[in-house]
């Protein structure tokens, strides 16, 4: 169970929407998604970490040379040694 | 997963992290740290001295590390696992079959391998499939990109598991 309340992205409003609605878009192209995903909810409270890791997954997971399927594999086999159920 | 990964590649993931983690904390518990480390916790064994099936391994592994990283000889952590014909051989063929073209590329699978040493701060192996990227073309730019994702997904990792935010990503149907 999540230790905090996650951001409603409905009242969401200023830069904390705009991300929400980019996060949204991209997550909707690469794996359907039909909201804003609860990990980025939850930086939701707090802008500055909302919009500082928002432009890090921009520069390092949209940006680079790597197929995003590579980029995914690396990412995916990190979270499992990270023991991340998320 | 997602972007077009079944099943078989799935297991494929699974299979190159605890092989990578496997190998990483073997190279750690032995004290390697690096591809010339010169003190280990057991002498690597020279391959003339070796019983096969061993020792024919060693020359096997020797001819693989030419062309695939480009060093001469078997590296140090074959050398000592070489002690005990059964570990090496075990060891060995399973990377081999782990590590070789399947539902991945073997390329992609030494790239998710590095991620998964640098993720884990393992030395040895980071500068193990370091070395066989670069002889296969990888620049350092490429390695920073696998860094990269290791960085944010350390990011990511650490607060959904200290905030403990339940997964809604589903597979697909």
């Amino acid at each position: 169970m999540t230790t905090i309340r996650m951001v409603d992205p409905a009242a969401a409003a200023g830069p904390t929407k705009e991300i929400f609605d980019a996060v949204l878009r991209r997550e909707a192209g690469v794996f359907g998604a039909t909201s804003v995903s609860n990990i980025w909810r939850c930086m939701g409270h707090w802008p500055a970490l909302l919009e500082a890791n928002w432009n890090r997954s921009r520069a390092l997971m949209q940006r680079g040379r790597f197929s995003p399927l590579q980029r995914e594999l690396i990412a995916t086999a990190v979270s499992i040694g990270n023991a991340c159920t998320y | 997963m997602r972007l077009g990964v079944d099943a078989v590649g799935v297991t494929e993931l699974m299979g190159v992290t605890e092989h990578t983690r496997a190998l990483a904390t073997a190279a750690a518990g032995l004290l390697l740290d690096s591809l010339d480390s010169e003190r280990a916790l057991v002498r690597p064994l020279d391959p003339g001295a070796a019983e096969d099936p061993a020792r024919e391994l060693l020359a096997e592994i020797a001819d693989w590390a030419e062309g695939a990283m480009g060093r001469r000889g078997a590296p140090l952590l074959w050398r000592i696992l070489a002690h005990n014909p059964h570990y090496i051989e075990a060891t060995w063929r399973k990377d081999r079959a782990l590590m070789s073209d399947g539902a991945l590329s073997a390329h992609d699978k030494q790239r998710t391998a590095l991620g998964v040493a640098m993720a884990i701060r393992g030395r040895y192996l980071i500068e193990y499939h370091a070395a066989i990227l670069k002889h296969a073309g990888d620049t350092d730019r490429d390695l920073l990109e696998i860094l990269g994702v290791v960085d944010h997904y350390t990011t990511l990792n650490t607060l959904s598991e200290g905030m403990q935010i339940e997964s809604d990503i589903r597979p697909p149907a």
